[in-house]
This record gives C-alpha cells, sequence and structure tokens, in this order.
C-alpha cells in the first residue's frame, strides 16, 4: 500500500445513460403519482409518503454518518466519507418534498381532518401539538436546520478539497456535536410526524430509535453499494481497500442487530402490557396476511443479514456485501410498508404501480442529486489531515 | 519455602531451548519475521508489548479457531436458554402470569438472548485462556524489556526447518539490537 502512488482520482465520471435513467425513472414516478391521484388519491399519498422517507432516511443518514465520524476524528473512514456526504445533496429535494406532502395531508393524517377530530376528544386533545400549522412550522425549521448543517459540514468538506485548510476539520467536530444533538430530537420528532400520527391515538416512546435504525442500517447498505461500484471501477485503487470495506460491514451488521434489538424492544413492551390503546399497533399487523408481511421483517432484516455477515469473510467479499445491502435495502422498503400502509387499508396487502411509481420516481430523485454530487467532487477528500490514516487503514481481525 | 519452591518447580511449565532476537524498532522486527518465514523456519513466536499489525502475515500463522467456539458456544447457550425458560415455566413450575401462555416466547427472548451472549463471552475466553497455556506459574523470561519497549522473535531448537547459523544470521540483517539463546 505504501507504495501506490496516492494520486487524486477526481470527480465520478457520470455517464450520459445514467443522467437518462435518473430522468426516466422521475418521468415515471410523476406519472404514475398524478395516475393514482387521480384514481385513489388517498392510496397514492401512502405510496408517496412510503416513498418519499425512503429516500429522505438516506438523505439524513448521509449526514449523520458524516457527523459521527467528524465528531469521533475518524481517521479510517476519510476515503469512503465522500459517499455519505454525496446523500445529502438529496436532503433539498427531501424538502421540497415535504412541502408537496403537506398538500396530501388530508389524505394521511387524520387529525388535519377537521370533521374528525371534532367528533374525538383524543384528537382535539392531541390538537395542541398535531395541527397544520405547527406541523408545517416543524417541517420547515428541521429541514432549515438539517439544510444549515449539511452547509456547514459537507460545504466545509467540499472547501478544504481546495484549500487544504486544517481548521476546517477542527471546527467540523463543533458543528457535528451540534448536529448530532438536534438530530437525535428533531428526526425523531420528525419521524413522529409524518409516520407516528398516521394513527394519532397510539403512541411509541421508542418509534423515533425504531426509524433511527432502520435510517443506519440502510445508509450503510447504501453506502457499501456506492464504494463496491466505484472500486470496481478502479476509481478507489490506493484509497479504498477490503480493509475499509470491512469496517463499512462491520457497521451493517452491528445495525442489523440494532435494529433487531429496538424492533424487539417495541414489540416486548406492548405485548407484555397488553394494554388495548398500544396494542391497535400491531393487532392488524399480525393478522391476516399482513402476519407474513411482519415474520418476513423478522427473517429477512435480521436473522438472514445477521447470520451472512456473521463470518469475517463475508465482510470482506465483493460479492456477498452487494448482496446483502440490496437485501437490507429491499427489507427496508417493506419495513416503512409495514409501517405506512396498515393506516390505508389494514385488511389485506395492496402492493401495484403506485408504490412501485412513486418509489422509482424518488430513486431517479436521489440517483440524479447524488450522482451530480459525485461528478461535481473529487470522490476522495484528498486534503483531508487524516487522509494518510485511512490510506493505511488496516482491520486485524 | 522449601515447599512453595517445590510446588513452583512441579507447577513450572516445560520449556524449550531456543534462539531469540531482540529489536527495538517493531518496522524492523516484523520484517525480520517476515524473512525468517520465508526462509523455511516453521515455528515462530513473536513477542510484542502491543498487536503489531501485519505480524500474523509476516510469520504466516492462520487465522485463529476462537470464533468458532464463540459462534458454537453462542448455539448452545441460545439453546439452553430456549429449553431452560420453556422446562423451569411450562414444565416444572407452571405459572399463569399475565394471562399469557405457559410458554411465551416474547417473554423469554431476553434470557435466550442473555444466555447466548454468556456461554459466547465465557467461552471465547476460556479457549483462549487455554490455547495461550494461561496460567503459567513462574515461566521462562527471554527479556523483560519485551512487556514495554522491546519486540523478539524466538525460534525454538530442533523446530521443523530449525537452522541455527542461519537464523542468527537473518537477525543480524534485519538489526536485532540483542542475539541470545533462551528458553521460552
Amino acid at each position: 500500500m505504501a507504495d501506490v502512488a496516492h494520486k487524486n482520482p477526481g470527480p465520478l465520471i457520470v455517464s450520459s445513460g445514467t443522467k437518462t435513467l435518473s430522468a426516466v425513472l422521475m418521468f415515471i414516478g410523476v406519472a404514475s403519482f398524478a395516475v393514482a391521484l387521480m384514481t385513489n388519491a388517498e392510496r397514492a399519498w401512502h405510496a408517496y409518503l412510503t416513498g418519499y422517507f425512503y429516500f429522505f432516511i438516506l438523505g439524513i443518514g448521509g449526514l449523520f454518518f458524516a457527523a459521527i465520524n467528524f465528531v469521533t476524528k475518524s481517521g479510517w473512514v476519510v476515503n469512503v466519507r465522500r459517499f455519505s456526504e454525496a446523500l445529502t445533496a438529496y436532503l433539498p429535494v427531501a424538502f421540497a418534498g415535504a412541502l408537496v406532502l403537506i398538500f396530501g395531508g388530508k389524505s394521511l393524517y387524520e387529525w388535519m381532518r377537521p370533521e374528525v377530530v371534532s367528533a374525538d376528544a383524543l384528537l382535539q386533545h392531541k390538537a395542541a401539538y398535531l395541527n397544520t400549522t405547527f406541523f408545517v412550522i416543524r417541517l420547515v425549521v428541521f429541514f432549515g436546520l438539517w439544510l444549515l448543517f449539511k452547509h456547514k459540514l459537507i460545504g466545509g468538506s467540499i472547501e478544504q478539497d481546495k484549500t487544504g485548510d486544517e481548521s476546517i476539520t477542527q471546527k467540523s467536530v463543533g458543528w457535528g456535536i451540534g448536529f448530532l444533538l438536534i438530530f437525535a430530537l428533531s428526526f425523531s420528532l420528525f419521524g413522529v410526524d409524518l409516520i407516528m400520527s398516521l394513527d394519532a391515538h397510539w403512541f411509541s416512546t421508542i418509534f423515533g430509535v425504531y426509524l433511527f435504525a432502520g435510517l443506519f442500517q440502510s445508509t450503510m447498505a447504501t453506502m457499501i453499494l456506492l464504494v463496491i461500484y466505484c472500486m470496481r471501477r478502479g476509481l478507489l485503487t490506493g484509497f479504498v481497500d477490503d480493509n475499509h470495506l470491512h469496517d463499512l460491514g462491520k457497521y451493517l451488521f452491528a445495525f442489523t442487530v440494532f435494529w433487531a434489538y429496538i424492533a424487539y424492544s417495541q414489540y416486548m413492551l406492548i405485548w407484555y402490557a397488553n394494554l388495548p390503546e398500544e396494542t391497535t399497533f400491531f393487532m392488524p399487523r399480525v393478522t391476516g396476511s399482513w402476519l407474513y408481511v411482519t415474520a418476513s421483517l423478522l427473517l429477512f432484516k435480521f436473522v438472514v443479514p445477521f447470520l451472512a455477515l456473521l463470518p469475517r469473510w463475508a465482510k470482506r467479499s465483493h460479492m456477498h456485501l452487494t448482496a446483502i445491502s440490496i437485501l437490507i435495502l429491499v427489507m427496508q422498503y417493506v419495513d416503512l410498508y409495514w409501517l405506512i400502509y396498515p393506516n390505508l387499508n389494514s385488511e389485506s396487502v395492496i402492493f401495484g404501480f403506485p408504490e412501485i411509481g412513486c418509489w422509482l420516481g424518488f430513486a431517479g430523485a436521489f440517483l440524479f442529486m447524488v450522482m451530480r454530487f459525485l461528478g461535481t467532487h473529487a470522490i476522495v477528500p484528498v486534503k483531508d489531515p487524516r487522509q494518510f490514516e485511512s490510506n493505511h487503514h488496516h482491520v486485524v481481525y | 519455602m522449601d515447599i512453595i519452591e517445590k510446588v513452583i518447580a512441579f507447577a513450572r511449565p516445560a520449556s524449550r531451548r531456543g534462539v531469540a532476537g531482540i529489536w527495538d524498532d517493531e518496522h524492523k522486527m516484523v520484517a525480520a519475521a517476515s524473512k525468517v518465514h520465508q526462509a523455511g523456519f516453521t515455528q515462530i513466536e513473536a513477542i510484542s508489548p502491543f498487536p503489531l499489525h501485519g505480524i500474523d502475515d509476516a510469520i504466516g500463522i492462520p487465522r485463529s479457531f476462537i470464533p468458532w467456539v464463540t459462534f458454537v458456544f453462542g448455539l448452545i447457550g441460545f439453546s439452553f436458554g430456549t429449553w431452560f425458560t420453556w422446562w423451569a415455566s411450562a414444565v416444572d413450575w407452571p405459572l399463569i402470569i399475565g394471562g399469557k401462555p405457559m410458554w411465551s416466547l416474547p417473554a423469554f427472548v431476553p434470557i435466550m438472548f442473555e444466555c447466548t451472549i454468556l456461554f459466547a463471552a465465557l467461552a471465547s475466553v476460556g479457549a483462549l485462556i487455554f490455547i495461550c497455556g494461561l496460567p503459567q506459574v513462574d515461566p521462562p523470561v527471554i527479556d523483560p524489556a519485551l512487556s514495554s519497549h522491546k519486540f523478539g522473535i524466538w525460534v525454538p531448537e530442533g523446530s521443523k526447518g530449525f537452522n541455527g547459523p542461519q537464523l542468527e544470521q537473518i537477525f543480524k540483517d534485519h538489526g536485532a539490537v540483542d542475539i541470545k539463546r533462551a528458553e521460552f
């Protein structure tokens, strides 16, 4: 490793095919959403919310991953950090998507419908927090904060590429700590607003952590896919090798366990106490065809990735990591679907073109923004003061 | 005192004679270890006060089997936890708690989980102690500085591929600060 010349790989050359693909995907998304809106508006908005939240989580997850590594002053991560920064390029689009979501509020959230609230004492009681005005204010404030921290942290990292100024790395520690504190609160509340309040009578204090576990798991899976893609194209030779993948794989493994731990913690307490106001969440999810979705989460979001990522070689094999990452990304969609769709139809599982179309639309926007970021900025932050450490990263165990 | 010395003499591990090289730079030591391994020596002990990157490959030791011990005992612990909670609450002393079935899996997952961790962790430490031959009473010491700031390679005499003069030559070529015959 020491003998390899470390030349700046520069930005990724994004093929026109990728650009076309993302444009086509976005068109499919808009078209299918429009068609679904005319046939069944409620279903269309649920499909929108699922697809929206799926990619929002990756955007904010990239910022979170970058922030924890700034705060912990991690050396090994430097050469793969740009990929987590690239995910944050999606955040402005996520903001726009959230603003669009407000128009579908009445189709999604019963607490936004005055006729429902006027007949429901509990919702009236919660109206001090769950009302449309405050919802919009929270949404704008949260995105304002997230975009500010993205500008400070990721913008600083980009600026360092040009200047090599080491004080940026030091300042990022402070901004990172600030972001982590704000993220813990704002992401939980945002998850409560967008997903938990679908069933406004129900509540779970661990809900934010549950969403966070899925966030970290799917962010790691996305990063691993991006890193392997660039490694396979030979762009990261001398910068990233199997040792970096091994550590990313460890993260993926750790948060697979963490997700199961949190999911189980939520389930076990509700099951044990057996209070009707809490069990309303699980009752539709363990009856009828929904039971199979619940079982598939346990099996394919925890048991299979857990066993598959256990051996050392598994975390260093490109093919293996790719397969497991794709499985986890698929199961992340199933997880969000499992959280959101019983609100629309608790009788049976419905899945079809509105769901696929909306997801593809957001996927197109996500692909476009991430590739545009990687196509503009060097894929390795070559002037980071800790880069030497990352070039010589070696994982013994 | 006489008895204590006799006990120590009895418990003292059987040591072997060999040739040791001492370095005060870990990079030179790793390079020497790599060279010794390439020269055909099979039994090589590398001694360092802290973990050295690349020493595993340098002396060609295979991966430890401890992860398998961890995995197997984790499975045993998991099975034990499952069996024990079933036996205790559904067979030996059935009690209805909260109107739940006698054998309610969700309530027992924490115990199954903890048993998995407990068995896996204790077995790993046990296996480590066992394959390191610990505890040792009054083991031979090549050089006390090897546990603070120096690095050593030791090869037992008579092991497969052993060649004394060649070994000492390699040690010399790689800047060993001390070369001596030592028991270990």
